[in-house]
């Protein structure tokens, strides 16, 4: 009798570890839109902190949620049809590829953005190379 | 004091004169790729930045390891936190000159070419020599390379349980559209 309920208590215990690793290996990627920002930052400003110092500010923002108002100084279609939102600068500015599911059902306000407006992304940051990378980004206010 | 300007000025001029032979891509493409029997792992970046600097041929690329997209949010997990431990080493770098380079390979169609530098991956540094493609396509100026490295050269751990699982060299694949810098 004991035996039998170590048995399928040991079997029970397989079934939720299959579960649980299942579960992480399907494990879907986060939600931009759905997250709250750990950052709000003007984009001039937010630029001149990793021309300050790239190593403090990549620390402190690298894979964070960051919310950043800036200059649309151009949208861009990478060869694989990802939008790019560049802002301040063209050249060492703020890199934005949009998020490729948020894309798809917000395409008329996408389409609608002007550049020289200003504009709210959020998004996570990826560092700085040359310009700040954020990857992937959602538009949260156009005006 | 007159020396060190007249130098100066030289410097300057030719900065500026030799600054118009320089190409940039901000939005390099480049994956990584390796096969396992479950499925491929497949990871991939369009956010490298690579200039080339035509009066000498040579090639500077650099990619932040935390933009490699991955089909399964665990693979790109493991990727950055277990393998290339990103936020220790989070670029990797490459520098290398085009063997027997001349200007007008640029203008050229896409022909093959052989370029020789170091790699910095993982915070380990080697030098390699790798096979790419470079010249016009479509009005373009277009630059590949397809290298193999295995993680191990690199420092990388790969516990013994998952390591013969996953193909011994992971295939790297690069891709970018020059656009001139500078000018």
């Amino acid at each position: 009798m004991k035996i039998k309920y170590i048995i399928l208590s040991i079997l029970f215990l397989i079934l939720v570890g299959a579960g649980v690793g299942l579960k992480m290996f399907f494990k879907p990627h986060d939600n931009i839109n759905k997250m709250d920002a750990s950052f709000k930052v003007e984009g001039a400003s937010f630029i001149n902190e990793f021309k300050k110092d790239e190593n403090a500010a990549t620390a402190k923002y690298s894979e964070k949620v960051i919310e950043i108002k800036g200059k649309l100084v151009a949208k861009n279609t990478l060869p694989n049809g990802t939008i790019l939102l560049i802002l301040e600068d063209e050249m060492e500015g703020i890199s934005s590829e949009l998020d490729a599911e948020w894309t798809k059902s917000n395409q008329p306000l996408i389409d609608g953005l002007k550049i020289g407006n200003l504009v709210t992304i959020k998004g996570v940051c990826k560092g700085f190379l040359m310009e700040v990378k954020v990857n992937p980004a959602v538009v949260v206010v156009n005006e | 004091m007159k020396k060190q300007l007249i130098i100066l000025a030289i410097l300057i001029m030719s900065v500026s004169a030799f600054g118009q032979d320089k190409f940039i891509a901000k939005n390099a493409y480049i994956s990584f790729y390796s096969s396992t029997p479950l499925e491929d792992i497949l990871g991939e970046s369009n956010e490298a930045v690579t200039i080339l600097d035509a009066t000498k041929g040579e090639v500077v690329f650099q990619a932040l390891m935390t933009t490699f997209h991955f089909k399964r949010a665990l693979m790109e997990e493991h990727f950055n936190e277990n393998y290339m431990e990103s936020s220790k080493f989070p670029k990797a770098k490459f520098k290398g000159m085009i063997e027997g380079f001349n200007k007008d390979m640029l203008k050229a169609p896409v022909a093959n070419i052989k370029i020789t530098g170091q790699l910095n991956v993982h915070g380990v540094e080697k030098t390699i020599t790798v096979p790419g493609t470079i010249g016009m396509e479509a009005g373009k100026l277009v630059a590949t390379a397809k290298f193999k490295v295995t993680p191990e050269e690199y420092g990388i751990v790969i516990p013994s349980l998952v390591r013969d699982k996953i193909g011994k060299e992971m295939e790297i694949t690069v891709k970018d559209n020059y656009v001139p810098f500078g000018q």
